[in-house]
């Protein structure tokens, strides 16, 4: 149902700029890289998933996190870099993970999450397990060479592997034109691999978990497919703020017009939900948010051995 | 327990052979591991009796590997094999910064049961780039297990050891080491993994040494002879160092020699010596010495590499240096510098 798509975009965007404040105050000593804009396509790929089906994540994922039901008390306390975060402080908001809703993790070195999912989806096949295994990068990342030999792999082993692509024209501020040729074509390059290759609007969520429902069940037989997102990122690279003069793809016009949160917004007034009912349940999430970074700040921190801990198993 | 005298290679055939038939989700990754002499021998006639569990990759270090730590984080117990430490730079992030690094970033309870087979080191007419012995890489590197088998017998015991392991543990196979050979117990049977042995006992003067740098030194036994008390000790760790042993012959002995088979900058033998330095208690009775090779690369003709590594004879001058003792005059064969030792040890 659309409002339930809704509620999950319209969370991810609340907390993501809930917690930008509290960036912007040095009272989040994790380095962040916000999620905002891009809403529709965490949603759209989890909301097509079985919740036995694996996701793996980048230095951006606190989307892909709650997209696929990632605890946000949990996520908010490991930015505050306390010890009920989901990685007891050691990791921030680079490395997310929540084993119990199948998020197996996130690691911010570009590229790096690909062939680790490869391994995942390997895994799947070894044990004759119907599920796949999703990851997500960004244009940035595309250009590292690991993501082509990982490719090669996904058709070679034959793995139930889906790889979303989040298009959202910039690397850190390096524009795309700046990065590749005019001859590149992504398209020719994934399905020179033998990968299914399909592309999507990824400001919509309706296309997004439209066309990633459609490529699935193919994903499951163990024909790896990727799919491009196109979107907007509306925040800096790191942090909330950057100014505005070194946008010219991506504008403030252009990134409002296509906003998927207030795109969807309006397809469920125009359902017939009146603007009352949609505002009590955004206040509501407004409400979960704000309770979660409550929770976290009252939270402790680890104890100061735990330096120490977990270096190995 | 029944015994025969097989190769280093033989022995890692053996214990992946013995490790696979009871774990089941051990799976071996690598370029030609399914080949009849496969991996130089460590995986020969494997992929007839595992034919879906030997799996034969791509030239893809990084995303092999990374497929391999994947796959190891959600179930599967991967062997990557990689025959050249160098090739094994280019999945260098998946190594050190996420196999090594999962369990501690995500603060525990994320287990990453891969081993990580690296062949190694010195052999004849390979050159500047197939002969880097980059130990202080990987026992710089937190977060991983790294292991040396220095004889046969190590090799099986500490394979099965990594396997059965639940972190990251590399092997540095020296390739020096694969024709060498022992009488290796026909069952299965594990090493631990951070525990140095002592492999010759002696009151008069220490010697620390790992892979083909400890077969130096067992052959160095020979000429010195019973004068002299050597406690020799095979580290078999480098990441982390059982400096426990370490200190306790050292106690015993007040001098250290430490043997590398590569430049001394940053090596296994300036850290033990750094280390044993910073102890008040050892008593040092004559400064530490560390042998190791000179700072260029390994180049190809045998004219040049001929003082390259460190000698039987350079190691047995050296103990006796320490001693005050008369030094040996011994003429090195051509073999005995350039290839590499095919004998039974003990």
């Amino acid at each position: 149902m659309l409002l339930d798509a809704y509620k999950k975009m319209f969370l991810i965007r609340i907390a993501e700029e809930q917690l930008a404040d509290y960036y912007l105050k040095n009272k989040i000593m994790s380095l962040v890289h916000f999620y905002v804009g891009q809403e529709a396509i965490a949603v759209g790929v989890c909301d097509a998933l079985h919740k036995n089906d694996r996701v793996m994540g980048n230095h951006r994922s606190h989307g892909h996190y709650l997209a696929k039901g990632g605890d946000l008390k949990k996520m908010v306390c490991e930015l505050f870099g306390k010890e009920c975060g989901s990685s007891h402080g050691k990791g921030g908001s680079m490395h997310m993970i929540d084993t119990s809703v199948n998020f197996i993790g996130s690691t911010p070195i570009l590229s790096s999450a690909v062939p680790l999912s490869c391994g995942s989806a390997l895994e799947q096949k070894y044990h004759k397990s119907d599920m796949i295994t999703v990851v997500f990068l960004g244009d940035g990342a595309f250009e590292e060479g690991g993501v082509y030999e990982s490719l090669n792999l996904s058709t070679l082993f034959k793995l139930p592997l889906l790889i979303v692509l989040e298009n959202n024209l910039r690397s850190i501020d390096t524009r795309l034109w700046e990065r590749r040729s005019s001859a590149h074509d992504t398209k020719k390059i994934v399905t020179g691999f033998g990968v299914q290759y399909v592309k999507a609007d990824g400001n919509d969520y309706l296309d997004v978990v439209g066309k990633v429902r459609k490529l699935i069940p193919e994903v499951r037989e163990g024909k790896p497919a990727l799919i491009e997102c196109m979107t907007y990122r509306h925040m800096a690279h790191s942090g909330p703020t950057f100014e505005e003069e070194t946008r010219e793809e991506d504008t403030i016009e252009q990134r409002k017009e296509n906003d998927s949160v207030l795109k969807i917004r309006q397809k469920i007034l125009d359902s017939g939900i009146t603007e009352e009912e949609v505002i009590a349940v955004e206040n509501n999430i407004k409400k979960t948010v704000t309770n979660a970074i409550v929770f976290a700040k009252r939270a402790p921190f680890p104890k100061k051995e735990s330096l120490y801990t977990d270096l190995y198993v | 327990m029944s015994n025969r005298i097989i190769t280093y290679t033989e022995a890692i055939k053996e214990a992946t052979d013995q490790i696979m038939d009871v774990d089941h989700n051990v799976v071996v990754m690598g370029l030609e591991v399914s080949y009849k002499n496969g991996a130089d021998g460590t995986t020969a006639g494997l992929k007839k009796k595992y034919p879906h569990r030997i799996i034969e990759t791509p030239q893809s270090e990084n995303a092999v590997t990374g497929m391999a730590v994947g796959a190891a984080i959600t179930g599967l117990h991967p062997i990557v094999h990689h025959g050249r430490v160098e090739f094994a730079l280019f999945a260098a992030d998946q190594i050190f910064t996420q196999a090594a690094k999962w369990n501690y970033m995500f603060g525990g309870g994320h287990p990453v049961p891969v081993v990580f087979r690296i062949n190694i080191g010195r052999q004849w007419g390979q050159g500047p780039q197939h002969t880097q012995a980059l130990y202080s890489l990987f026992g710089n590197a937190l977060g991983i297990k790294v292991v040396i088998p220095s004889t046969p017998s190590m090799a099986k015991g500490l394979l099965i050891s990594a396997v059965r392991d639940k972190n990251p543990v590399v092997i540095l196979e020296p390739r020096w080491l694969f024709s060498l050979k022992q009488n290796v117990s026909i069952e299965s049977y594990d090493k631990p993994l951070d525990k140095a042995v002592v492999v010759n006992e002696g009151a008069d003067v220490t010697i620390v040494a790992y892979g083909d740098g400890l077969i130096a030194a067992h052959e160095a036994l020979e000429l010195i002879g019973d004068d002299v008390g050597v406690d020799l000790i095979d580290l078999v760790s480098i990441n982390p160092i059982d400096y426990e042993t370490v200190y306790k012959s050292v106690k015993k002995t007040g001098r250290i020699i430490t043997i590398d088979t590569t430049n001394h900058a940053f090596s296994v033998g300036s850290d033990i010596i750094s280390n044993v330095a910073q102890q008040k208690l050892l008593h040092l009775k004559n400064i530490p010495i560390s042998i190791s090779c000179p700072d260029v690369p390994v180049p190809t003709s045998t004219i040049l590499t001929e003082s390259y590594y460190p000698t039987k004879v350079d190691i047995a001058n050296t103990v006796l240096r320490q001693l005050g003792k008369p030094t040996i005059k011994h003429d090195l064969t051509f073999e005995e510098i350039h290839t590499s030792p095919n004998y039974i040890i003990k």
